[in-house]
């Protein structure tokens, strides 16, 4: 394996300072001389036509400066998501909703806005906007949205592409061999169909934008968006002006995204912009918790059904996947996520025969889109929970079933791209012995009420999102002339440590130690094009630009050094921060930069990447302890075996795929928004929604596996994600060891396990 | 509007501070309750009169067979005091279930009773204790035991527009008296009750001498569980005996179907083991064998 000076050692992270001490600026924080505040009125019903709208006495109350609603406010269609930005034809995104429309379409849709010189005296404001509604018959249950007689939510009309009743996208179809062939080939076959919740990114800072125009029509926009470059290029489309008279930049923290803001934050940028062009001043918008629980993108809901066909040797022979799901009143990712519910499903097992069948729909729910794991967990519960009981058919160690069935290099498989690397096997058996599974199944006594077991499950990600959508990213690096170095890149830090890991990469490939480097990030005005943090691609094709233009800025520097000392250039190198060359010949990079500054020349390297992918793979054990009498579930240890390929930094990954494994505690067990029969979200607070607690954690131990991939940043691969993705399973699987129930819906609250527990014993 | 916030250094002060207001000024002790109302628009206090600079409300202390607490103190306090640990574990228990450390830190036990939510965990441990709040207004004092308070889902019998609660009392149990406190919540902090029990009893001669056994939310404030009591009052210790009076609270119970907390099917179900559960707790702390 190749020695590193800085790349795999957890260097102390380049924000680690400003934030512990509370300094560090997100979008929230932010003021201008002059800022108005905006606030948003909201539907209160699931689906209506705005009969009447009188905004009149809302803009005489002293200190309105704007009320904005679909009368005087643009109404080109949009996608608040970035997949406008990325769809490559002949697929087609989605454009389904716009700015305020006169119909509302969800409990929390945006009816108008309004700008005031205070928080305090938009909200008054609201209250005295006049709205006259035409209730429209609503649908909430995805199964019935695509039966004939349902509402249509979105009418067939150029820019809403429509497939089927209220379907959005494309209906996906994947398929390798022949599935019927491989059923009737298969010895035992079980099918099973599991449901799927509503769950919340919960992110700690909420959707916000502050907006301002010049007097000569630039705009400026400070917002939480993953996706600076994107978001710019969404508002161009909509305010249709050109993307170089639009800054968009995070100012420059993010408190967390998880997905919620691939694109636009909600309706954050777009609301404060119109606000800023109709009063020429700063308009700020910071949504408050309930707006953030009922009108920014959630985790899809749905429906997704198993059949596994396999020999008696425990050799698979077909996988068919059916997915469903509920993508709300906006099409947003519905599209792309149901895709990658299958390709993901798909790609963890070998099997001859495999078809994937699937669709998103609309309801008149809030609309779900983008959120960690986009698609796979609800793809992975229902596999391994068949994988888990096909093991128990054939009578077989459930490690060792998988371990016969996983994907390995050269195997055929689904995905549109090679896999040149796995370290799953190594994952599972280093997970196993962490875990001791060897225990799995001695750990109660006849009788006990508290029952101990102990699960698994195994899974996949991408790296990026090539080649199914646009996907590349460019970087600068400038070799400054006091021999410092500075990196530009256009991805955000949304606390997953972005800045630092780039940074690294840039000091390793250049020979300086991090107290050289900085970086600047998340500005579409002084970065270059870059698709933004999604798809867990920041560190994988971001750190690939970084690399090759460190690579060119450090090519410059050895020339000119070569030069200088009259020295074969493949002799020199650089350490350090120091030219060497052959014997003690030497020159800081300080004396090299400034000897070029003097002669009027910068080293500046350019890196643009179009990236290929990588499977990072991932195995996940868990103990729990089940209260028989209650049904309430405790977890007591969690174990993430990953590979990540290479981690560059250590500290972070491992932060990485605990928080991975956290929000999939919570979606196993309890987190799940609920929406009433009017559809109104029942769970719209932080004391309604059942994050896990400190005092809920278990010890989550992360281990680090590293198959390096030849297509990654010394051979990274993607690491956001992964954590979020076979927790629910495994959790499931340690269920079922305890206390002989599967659970087929998640989350796996007490009183469904309870319910289980009953038939169970009615059986 | 908010106007002032006054901080008076006696309970007479306080009790001045209340009717110069005349009805619109409001207590704040934690202010856990009360800021999250005003925040919502719930509540609009012209004054808030803090109680907490009044020196005797931070006390915690034996007063010949009674513990007595004063007005301001905290769940944290009464969690970690190693008297109320000693002779009336069930409020230790219970406090330590309210909120977060945060707001066990600031929230007073008092503001948990005078609040009057059905299953504030505290209210149903000083239920259990048959504690009795010290009420004080111009006029002067009197006692009202804290179960009797309850007028209503969040409404409390105790003016809080000119009196105050100065002082909860119970008495201390003895060694052949036990108690203990069940909860089952959706998780381990920040989340309500879906249930909560409290069991305090007496043990004579192998026998149940008295039991009070307090179950919410089953009602509009903490319900005893009569029926139950009834069953063991006298009773030979025996888990016979428990397991009857657990399904008789279990009957006895009418919580409601909700979203956020659970069906009522399941919450009765559970209910009969979380009375059972304290029950033998409460039954070996007092020394009894089962």
């Amino acid at each position: 394996m190749k020695e590193y000076q800085v790349v795999g050692k957890s260097v102390r992270r380049l924000d680690a300072l400003e934030k512990a001490t509370g300094m560090g600026t997100f979008t929230t924080d932010l003021a201008l001389p002059g800022m108005l505040y905006a606030k948003v009125l909201r539907s209160p019903h699931a689906h209506a036509r705005i009969v009447k709208i009188d905004t009149g006495r809302a803009e005489q109350l002293p200190g309105v400066e704007a009320v904005a609603c679909f009368k005087n406010t643009t109404r080109v269609k949009f996608n608040h998501s970035a997949t406008m930005t990325f769809t490559v034809p002949p697929m087609e995104a989605v454009l389904d909703e716009c700015i305020y429309d006169d119909v509302v379409r969800y409990v929390g849709d945006e009816v108008a806005a309004v700008a005031a010189v205070s928080e305090r005296i938009a909200e008054e404001a609201l209250a005295l906007i006049d709205v006259e509604y035409e209730l429209l018959p609503a649908v909430f249950d995805p199964v019935k949205a695509m039966e004939p007689d349902a509402p249509d939510i979105h009418i067939k009309k150029a820019g809403c592409f429509l497939c089927g009743k209220n379907i959005p996208g494309e209906k996906i179809h994947l398929a390798l061999g022949n599935v019927e062939e491989g059923f009737k080939e298969s010895d035992v076959i079980i099918e099973e169909t599991f449901y799927l919740p509503v769950q919340k990114q919960a992110q700690l800072e909420t959707q916000a934008a502050l907006a301002t125009v010049s007097n000569n029509g630039d705009i400026t926009v400070w917002s939480t968006t993953q996706t600076p470059h994107p978001t710019r290029q969404i508002l161009s489309h909509i305010f249709q002006i050109p993307q170089s008279k639009i800054r968009v930049l995070n100012p420059p923290y993010i408190g967390g995204g998880f997905g919620v803001r691939i694109g636009l934050s909600a309706k954050a940028e777009p609301i404060a912009v119109d606000l800023a062009m109709k009063t020429k001043k700063p308009v700020k918008i910071v949504y408050d918790r309930k707006e953030d629980f009922t009108s920014t993108d959630t985790r899809h809901s749905g429906i997704v059904t198993v059949k596994l066909g396999a020999k008696k040797d425990g050799t698979f022979q077909a996988l068919q996947l059916k997915g469903l799901l509920n993508t709300g009143a906006y099409c947003s990712f519905g599209a792309e996520t149901i895709g990658v519910l299958g390709a993901m499903g798909l790609s963890v097992y070998r099997a001859p025969h495999m078809l994937y069948t699937g669709n998103s729909v609309y309801t008149n729910i809030t609309p779900a889109g983008a959120f960690r794991g986009f698609g796979n967990p609800q793809a992975m519960f229902a596999i391994e929970t068949v994988v888990d009981m096909m093991a128990e058919r054939l009578g077989m160690d459930a490690k060792e079933l998988r371990l016969k069935n996983i994907i390995k290099p050269g195997d055929p498989w689904i995905l549109p791209y090679s896999c040149q690397s796995t370290g799953l096997a190594e994952c599972i058996e280093k997970g196993a012995k962490e875990i001791g599974w060897e225990r799995r199944g001695t750990l109660n006594k006849p009788g006990d009420t508290l029952r101990r077991g102990i699960g698994m499950a195994v899974g996949t990600h991408v790296s990026d999102a090539w080649p199914f959508c646009g996907d590349f990213s460019n970087a600068y690096v400038t070799i400054q002339a006091d021999g410092s170095v500075h990196v530009a890149s256009g991805v955000p830090d949304m606390g997953t440590g972005t800045r630092t890991t780039l940074g690294q990469f840039a000091a390793e490939v250049i020979g300086v130690g991090m107290e050289h480097v900085s970086v600047t990030i998340a500005d579409t005005q002084s970065t270059p094009f870059d698709i933004g943090s999604h798809a867990s691609r920041t560190c994988y094709v971001a750190g690939q630009a970084v690399m090759k233009a460190a690579t060119e800025a450090r090519g410059y520097a050895l020339a000119y050094a070569a030069n200088m000392l009259n020295e074969p250039l493949e002799d020199l190198t650089i350490l350090d921060a120091v030219v060497f060359c052959r014997g003690d010949r030497k020159l800081t990079l300080a004396e090299v930069a400034r000897h070029a500054h003097l002669h009027n020349e910068q080293f500046i390297g350019v890196g643009k990447v179009i990236p290929q992918n990588a499977p990072p793979w991932l195995a996940h054990f868990a103990e729990v302890e089940v209260d028989t009498e209650t049904g309430q579930v405790r977890l007591l240890k969690m174990v993430a075996a990953h590979d990540v390929g290479k981690a560059i930094n250590p500290v972070i990954v491992e932060g990485q795929l605990q928080g991975g494994v956290v929000q999939g505690m919570g979606y196993a067990l309890s987190e799940e928004v609920i929406f009433d029969r009017e559809g109104r979200s029942q769970h719209d607070a932080y004391h309604k929604y059942m994050l896990l607690t400190a005092e809920d954690m278990p010890e989550i131990k992360a281990i680090i596996v590293e198959a390096e991939d030849p297509t990654g940043p010394c051979g990274a691969k993607g690491v956001g994600e992964t954590g979020q993705v076979a927790t629910a399973p495994a959790i499931a699987s340690a269920i079922y060891d305890a206390v002989g129930v599967r659970m087929k819906q998640l989350p796996m609250t007490e009183e469904r396990v309870f319910q289980a527990l009953q038939e169970l014993q009615k059986r | 509007m908010l106007k002032d916030y006054l901080l008076p250094a006696s309970v007479d002060e306080a009790l001045q501070n209340l009717q110069a207001y005349s009805g619109k000024a409001a207590i704040i002790a934690g202010g856990t309750d009360i800021m999250v109302n005003m925040a919502e628009g719930k509540v609009s206090p012209e004054a808030l009169i803090d109680i907490s600079r009044i020196g005797e409300f931070k006390q915690i202390e034996e007063e010949g067979e009674f513990i007595k607490l004063g007005a301001g103190v905290t769940h944290t306090q009464a969690a970690r005091s190693p008297l109320i640990r000693e002779k009336a574990l069930v409020l230790a228990q219970a406090c330590r279930e309210v909120g977060s450390l945060q707001i066990r830190n600031v929230g007073t036990l008092v503001g948990n009773v005078v609040s009057a939510q059905p299953a504030a965990d505290a209210a149903v441990a000083l239920v259990a204790l048959e504690a009795i709040a010290e009420i004080a207004d111009l006029q002067g004092k009197r006692e009202e035991p804290v179960e009797e308070l309850y007028a209503g889902i969040g409404a409390c019998k105790v003016d809080c527009r000119s009196q105050l609660v100065t002082a909860l009392r119970f008495k201390a149990l003895s060694p052949n008296q036990g108690s203990a406190f069940k909860r089952l919540a959706k998780r381990k902090a920040l989340a309500l009750p879906m249930l909560n029990v409290a069991v305090v009893l007496s043990l004579k001669e192998g026998a149940f001498e008295w039991v009070r056994i307090v179950m919410a939310p089953v009602g509009p404030g903490p319900v005893r569980a009569t029926a139950s009591e009834n069953i063991l009052a006298g009773a030979s210790v025996s888990p016979e005996i428990i397991e009857k009076a657990a399904a008789a609270a279990r009957e006895q119970a009418a919580p409601r179907d909700s979203a956020l907390r659970g069906s009522a099917a399941y919450r009765r179900d559970v209910l009969k083991v979380l009375v059972r559960r304290a029950l033998q707790d409460a039954v070996s702390q007092a020394g009894g064998s089962l």
